[in-house]
């Protein structure tokens, strides 16, 4: 057998051991062992790596902002931060149609801003928001759809940790990766907003009223998020701006949110022990399918499937869109079945070198060009002023400079090379971002998506059915907001400077 | 036995939390250090209070040196730590759809070959580390900054994966014990979290 043909089995066999309910992260290790111990016709191989490769897996640098943005997340909820944002969306909104659970959206939405995992903002925001929505006769099935299909945006609106690991997988820069979930995240929000709109004209009864609240207490209770903004301000703003790392941004989040939390009284010894069993938990099972990963994708990289898969690819003259619509399809499917987190450990190494070949061509050759011209100007140069027209009028006319041009002006930063490299970039930014949104429609998708059995488990009086039938609403719009964001890369692309 | 499992799980993720909590704290005195070193080189402070600035500076207003060297040795450590507990509450991410169809017994059977594979694989995955702590004794590498010998932070990571190897053994063991005798031993599963 060839080296080939045992990573092409790999596959299969990792997927009957995972649905044979053998924990991910052990299936993708096991498999990962014994493809090594073949292949190298030995233990010795694969052993060796053992001995450095958990430590270094473990204490990789980039990776160390997993545990402290759980942790944030925590102090977060004990610093009263959930309650606070969806007070403030339930005194804006409460009153509409539907406006409760708009404002379940909009407060997913705020806590998401500081907390990067989905289950944790549904179950968070549940917690706080399920009780308000039943007490305004909101139907069962109705609110917790709705929460389930809130909890989503918690790991598209940055930050989010599957964001984290998919930019590490991709070798992309965290923070452009950030910036260009924001649009697509407001998208998100303002979608199942509309949503709940329709779903409440469809069924009158599904929801109760509730009396307008004054200005002055508006005013009031959003005086009273100001943390919340603080702290997605200082993170995301502070990482974007370069005044830190993603890793130090994550530090300077959880410790002010930890101070939040003191100053508030939600921190006492026993609460700080319950987050640190929390945070345990959630940033182990994470750490071991990482570490899982690692090994059954070194393993398959020395089989060259995902070289050799991304060659076939590229050269049998298939359409880069079908392509990409029938991976994004692959994900939808298996989205159902696994978590986020996983499911792009495990593919994106696969994947990534496929769509890494396609071509989209969102950048050409002229608009680099103007762009990078429009910097030197503004940089200043001493480049003739007669030139620097000549070169306008000619990208404005839609035609390329010359290699000479370009010299003469000064003009850096416009070869081949770079523009490959920022339409691969692009790619990677615009693939992550698509793939991050499926899964996550995995998620809420009947009959297995996990949102909503964790919050179906927190409401006994709903039966789990009456919860499916209302999430297919949700489910919709997740639907048109990709095939938006699939058709329009530009949405995605557009807060990223050239 | 379970209780004293627990306690000792619980044990190392708080000592784990507070080695993180400690890694913040560090992280955010460098940021803090670094930003009031740019303030004291500028321009205006520069200009202001030169005195000043040179004496701060010269006190080590800065940057910590080597910040970056503990996170990553400290945070092996936190994750090593956080693993028992993960492990005894059965918190790994699985796929359970599939098996829910399955009789009991099966069910049974396959949870007691996973855990006793899982136990094998943690004991290797711990073996080799000390493997590894003792190549790197050996070899004396250090941290580039720091300069403190790699296998410190080995050792540290060593004492909470022996700790993880333990908690796998015994929920084996419990495993096999609950399927050859019919009694439970571990409590049902909790709703994972993450």
């Amino acid at each position: 057998m060839t080296d080939l043909a045992i990573g092409v089995i790999s596959f299969p066999v990792l997927l009957v051991l995972i649905f044979l309910r053998v924990p991910i992260g052990l299936a993708m290790f096991l498999v990962g062992l014994v493809g090594l111990t073949i292949i190298t016709g030995d233990t010795s191989v694969p052993l060796a790596r053992l001995k450095s490769e958990t430590y270094t897996t473990f204490s990789n640098y980039s990776l160390s902002i997993i545990p402290m943005f759980l942790l944030m997340g925590h102090f977060a909820t004990l610093g009263g931060m959930s309650q606070a944002v969806f007070k403030a969306a339930e005194s804006f909104l409460g009153h509409r149609r539907g406006g409760v659970a708009m404002a379940a959206v909009g407060a997913c939405a705020g806590f998401g801003a500081i907390c990067g995992s989905s289950l944790a903002t549904a179950a968070t925001m549940s917690r706080v928001a399920l009780p308000e929505l039943r007490r305004y006769g909101y139907s069962g099935g109705f609110s917790t759809a709705t929460l389930a299909a809130g909890g989503t945006l918690g790991i598209l609106i940055p930050p989010s940790i599957v964001l984290v690991i998919y930019a590490i997988l991709t070798e992309q820069n965290i923070a452009k990766l950030f910036l260009a979930a924001v649009i697509p995240g407001v998208l998100a929000a303002v979608g199942y907003m509309l949503t709940i709109s329709i779903y409440v004209r469809l069924h009158p009864d599904a929801a109760g009223t509730k009396a307008r609240v004054a200005m002055a207490e508006r005013m009031k209770a959003l005086v009273a998020v100001w943390p919340v903004l603080l702290v997605f301000v200082l993170v995301v703003g502070g990482i974007y701006q370069g005044w830190f790392t993603p890793t130090e941004g994550a530090a300077v989040g959880a410790f002010g949110t930890g101070l939040i939390a003191f100053r508030a009284g939600g921190l006492t010894r026993l609460t700080l022990a319950d987050s640190f069993y929390v945070t345990a938990r959630s940033t182990a099972m994470i750490f071991f399918i990482v570490l899982g990963a690692a090994f059954y994708n070194g393993f398959l990289a020395l089989t060259q499937l995902p070289q050799d898969m991304a060659a076939w690819v590229g050269g049998s003259g298939l359409n880069p869109w079908t392509v990409l619509v029938i991976i994004l399809v692959f994900y939808l499917l298996l989205g159902c079945l696994m978590d986020s987190l996983s499911m792009i450990l495990l593919t994106i190494p696969i994947f990534w070198p496929i769509v890494q070949g396609l071509d989209f061509s969102f950048v050409s050759m002229v608009e680099l060009q103007s762009a990078r011209l429009a910097d030197l100007i503004a940089a200043g140069t001493d480049a003739p002023a007669a030139l620097l027209a000549q070169a306008q009028s000619l990208l404005a006319s839609g035609q390329e400079l010359s290699r000479d041009m370009t010299r003469e002006i000064g003009l850096r930063g416009v070869s081949d090379g770079a523009l490959n490299r920022i339409n691969i970039e692009r790619t990677a930014i615009w693939f992550g971002i698509l793939v991050l949104i499926v899964v996550e429609v995995g998620l809420i998708t009947p009959p297995v998506g996990m949102n909503l059995f964790v919050i179906n488990a927190m409401d006994r009086a709903t039966r789990i059915t009456e919860t499916y039938r209302a999430v297919l609403y949700f489910v919709a719009s997740d639907v048109t907001r990709v095939i938006l964001l699939l058709v329009f890369p530009i949405i995605t692309l557009l807060l990223l400077p050239l | 036995m379970h209780a004293i499992m627990e306690k000792a799980a619980r044990g190392f993720a708080v000592l784990g939390g507070m080695v993180l909590s400690g890694l913040i704290v560090l992280t955010c005195l460098s940021i803090l250090g670094r930003m009031l070193n740019n303030v004291l080189f500028s321009d205006a402070v520069q200009g202001l209070a030169p005195d000043l600035a040179a004496t701060l500076i010269a006190s080590g207003v800065g940057p910590i040196a080597g910040a970056y060297e503990i996170v990553e040795a400290g945070m092996a450590f936190v994750v090593f730590a956080f693993l028992p507990l993960c492990h005894l509450h059965g918190a790994h991410a699985s796929v359970d759809i599939f098996t829910s169809a399955l009789s009991d017994r099966t069910q049974t059977v396959l949870r007691v070959l996973t855990a006793l594979v899982f136990a094998a694989v943690v004991t290797v995955i711990t073996y080799e580390l000390a493997q590894g702590m003792m190549s790197k004794q050996a070899s004396g590498q250090t941290t580039f900054i720091l300069q403190f010998p790699v296998w410190w932070s080995y050792a540290a990571s060593l004492v909470a994966a022996t700790g993880w190897a333990v908690i796998a053994i015994y929920i084996a063991v419990a495993r096999v014990v609950e399927f050859a005798s019919g009694t439970p031993i571990l409590p049902e599963q909790a709703e994972p979290d993450r």
